[in-house]
């Protein structure tokens, strides 16, 4: 164990499952590290999915999407 | 009527076995186990069959009180399972999506299936990939690093070789143990539950 301390991680929340669909595509293709997680139970209860990332890349990522989608919603996990 | 079973020293399923004969006779049931396992089949054969429950531990034995209505009590329902301690839980991955029907949705949805394996109270013993399932085990699938996590909290990770050798991504296997079709159908055989996502 290196005692480094675990990474603060944000969600992105799209009104739809084909919204982070696109979001994923675009991100990977700009090879953005992201993962698929559930959204969380403690934000929604609906069986939703959403792209999490570490802190450090909130402000690349909304640059990057910022211009293909109207409604995104970052959160601090 | 109040009942008492002593069901220490007895192997799984029978503790269960005899708490469910019980549950016909008798509306109050105080059993006496000696193992979590039997703990565990009981409180849930209660818990789908309607019954309240209460468990202490006494020394290095449970006793479990049960209270339910015997008149109604016929036979547990059938989404109930004895699980017996056997090989636990495996996971079969068949494919690298998840479900049938549109392939972009099904690849999300396995990606946010794996990562929700990590966070489950009660990890499977084993999870077998074949066929384009083996995707999810290679480096880039989104979902390796989840499977590294199980991999190393102790869960066995079997990834059919032939089927890496196909889609040749055998330099990207970097978890889990190559296998074969005799241990993949060994530990599917040997599962107190499949699930196959």
């Amino acid at each position: 164990m290196t005692g480094a301390a675990e990474p603060v991680y944000f969600v992105l929340l799209f009104p739809s499952v084909s919204h982070v669909m696109k979001a994923e595509k675009i991100l990977l293709k700009e090879e953005i590290p992201i993962k698929i997680i559930p959204v969380p139970k403690t934000i929604s209860s609906d069986c939703g999915v959403c792209i999490r990332f570490e802190e450090k890349l909130v402000k690349k990522i909304k640059s990057i999407l910022e211009n293909h989608f109207e409604t995104m919603e970052f959160r601090k996990l | 009527m109040k009942c008492e079973i002593d069901a220490r020293g007895l192997a799984c399923p029978q503790p269960v076995v005899l708490t469910k004969n019980k549950m016909k006779e008798c509306n109050h049931i105080e059993i006496t186990v000696d193992n979590e396992t039997a703990l565990e089949n009981i409180k849930r054969l209660a818990g789908s069959s309607g019954w309240s429950y209460e468990d202490t531990v006494s020394g290095s034995n449970y006793i479990i009180t049960l209270k339910g209505d015997n008149t109604k009590t016929t036979d547990a329902p059938a989404e109930f399972m004895t699980s017996c301690s056997g090989e636990g839980t495996v996971i079969s991955f068949s494919s690298d999506k998840m479900g049938k029907g549109d392939d972009e949705l099904g690849s999300i949805l396995m990606k946010a299936f794996v990562h929700t394996i990590t966070t489950l109270d009660s990890l499977p013993s084993a999870i077998v990939f074949y066929n384009s399932g083996v995707m999810l085990a290679a480096d880039g699938s989104g979902v390796a690093d989840d499977l590294n996590v199980l991999n190393k909290k102790g869960v066995q990770l079997l990834i059919c070789g032939t089927c890496v050798n196909y889609f040749k991504i055998g330099d990207k296997i970097k978890t889990g143990t190559i296998s074969n079709m005799f241990d993949i159908l060994n530990t599917l055989s040997k599962a107190t539950r499949i699930i196959n996502p």
